[in-house]
């Protein structure tokens, strides 16, 4: 599903964002993308959907060698993904209807297939009720579901996450991980960044552990310990 | 697809709605000046091409000649490639004539003791032929002919409305040209700002995998929209001041101007107007897609 060997990534301001990764995150898996901030979680997601390009190494998502993409292949690439930014880019003037349709829209298809689908997400996140609500008046929580509900509206074989729990306290961000668990039973592969360390023990799933852009730990199902 | 396409051209203008009012009255205002152009230039038109269809060479047949040497005459000159047509006028056909244009004054003519108009032929060029030009020619070959007594002719003033027209008609392409440039540089403009005040919004779609196709297809829409409602427009308005001109100017002058019929723009025309305001559109939003909208 996802797979990267020895990719780096330095940027003119900090020569050694990522250092040297290589991972592979399989088909179904529930990855946490753990670390502190500034020790590549976002560098290493916007390098998977190709927002950034890797100083060197492979990076292959989907069967696809995303440094490879020419510029007009990119759309086709983030469309065939789920992703929840970090700073969740939201559209302020559209409603939470509109914003979740529009990964469908994007898509193309029935109108009807559309509305359909998007309500169907919508109730997923637990957002009924709020669909004609506009970002400004929701929630840190409900933002953040809105964001997830457009990143699984299509069906994605693969989300990304990037902080999804990052401005939200620890109950919402418990109930935001049980949905993310639930997504995960549906077969999607979910790769979640967080900096929060005691997060991935209210779930635990596989750990990938970065630090200064290194890979520390690439284990299974364990909270990572000795970690600051 | 469409339909959200649709949805986000009428959300471009809304948006930005005074600026896309005030595009769309600089689109009417154009095309209305363009269409004024046009109607009086197919107009005046019309007018030189009927002008041209009335041009005759009249030839005056001395009172010697016989019936079978006049026949002999219209077949020589009806021969020639400028004639398309001739007529003969019997000296009493031309009494008569000249009777019809004296009404009351009849008396006048019954004192003469005879008839001293002469018999004529009217000879009507081919339409390549109707100018100064083709009348000299035609002219040249008659004149010297002990056959023709005299012969009477003009084309000059049609020479002198056709001058005038083709000047019409260059103003007319050279503030057109003008029009057409500010409308386009207007809804490039406005389209630029459309676009900026959508900034955030590009940038997101983007990040969720919008093909450019999907971000540029809504601005073109608004943009080949209000060209297409700004000319409409302007044609609806100028065939209501033409209506309003027939009643007011026409109408009340129709006793003087005679047959002269005056129309408003055809159904092609008005199409093209419309698939002119359609181009405009589209060239303005490609300028404005092309230079600003970095996807």
């Amino acid at each position: 599903m996802v797979e990267m060997v020895h990719v780096s990534k330095a940027y003119t301001q900090s020569p050694q964002a990522l250092r040297d990764i290589t991972l592979q995150v399989e088909k179904g898996k529930f990855v946490y993308l753990v670390g502190p901030s500034g020790a590549g979680k976002t560098t290493l997601l916007k390098l998977l959907y190709a927002a950034e390009r890797p100083t060197e190494g492979e990076i292959w998502v989907n069967g696809v060698e995303v440094p490879r993409l020419k510029p007009r292949e990119i759309p086709s690439l983030r469309r065939n993904l789920g992703i929840v930014f970090q700073d969740l880019k939201l559209l302020p003037r559209w409603t939470v209807f509109e914003n979740v349709a529009l990964a469908l829209e994007i898509w193309g298809g029935e109108r009807k297939d559309i509305i359909k689908r998007a309500v169907e997400a919508i109730r997923l996140v637990g957002l009924e009720g709020k669909s004609s609500s506009l970002p400004s008046q929701l929630s840190a929580g409900e933002l953040q579901r809105v964001a997830i509900a457009r990143a699984i509206v299509n069906n994605p074989p693969l989300v990304l996450a990037d902080e999804p729990i990052g401005n939200v306290g620890l109950g919402a961000a418990e109930e935001i991980l049980k949905l993310f668990a639930d997504i995960n039973l549906r077969g999607t592969t979910l790769i979640l960044a967080t900096q929060n360390q005691n997060l991935p023990a209210l779930l635990p799933k596989e750990i990938i552990v970065l630090e200064n852009g290194r890979l520390l730990e690439n284990s299974l199902s364990r909270v990572v310990k000795g970690w600051p | 697809m469409g339909g959200y396409f649709f949805r986000q051209a009428w959300q471009n203008l809304k948006q930005n709605i005074w600026i896309n009012a005030v595009t769309l009255g600089t689109i009417v205002i154009s095309f209305i000046i363009l269409g004024f152009f046009l109607v009086v230039f197919v107009n005046a038109d019309g007018l030189l091409e009927e002008w041209k269809s009335r041009i005759r060479v009249t030839a005056y047949l001395p009172n010697s000649l016989t019936t079978e040497q006049i026949k002999q005459l219209q077949d020589r000159i009806l021969s020639w490639p400028e004639v398309q047509g001739i007529g003969f006028r019997s000296k009493e056909e031309a009494l008569k004539a000249l009777e019809g244009r004296l009404p009351g004054r009849k008396g006048l003519l019954k004192g003469i003791p005879r008839n001293p108009l002469p018999a004529s032929l009217e000879i009507q060029l081919k339409p390549g032929y109707r100018n100064s030009i083709g009348v000299e020619q035609l002219v040249e070959r008659m004149r010297g002919n002990p056959q023709i007594e005299g012969l009477q002719y003009g084309a000059e003033w049609v020479e002198k409305f056709s001058a005038f027209l083709i000047l019409v008609q260059v103003l007319g392409l050279g503030l057109g040209g003008l029009l057409f440039v500010s409308t386009f540089l207007v809804i490039a403009n406005t389209i630029r700002l459309n676009i900026f005040a959508r900034q955030e919004e590009i940038e997101i779609m983007r990040s969720i995998g919008a093909t450019g196709f999907f971000i540029r297809a809504p601005f073109y829409i608004a943009g080949v929209f209000q060209g297409i409602l700004g000319a409409g427009l302007a044609v609806l308005i100028l065939f209501f001041f033409f209506r309003l001109f027939l009643r007011e100017v026409y109408d009340p002058l129709k006793p003087i101007l005679g047959d002269l019929a005056i129309n408003f723009l055809s159904a092609e025309q008005t199409t093209a107007m419309v698939l002119g305001g359609l181009v405009i559109g589209f060239l303005g939003t490609q300028v404005a897609v092309g230079r600003f909208l970095r996807i």
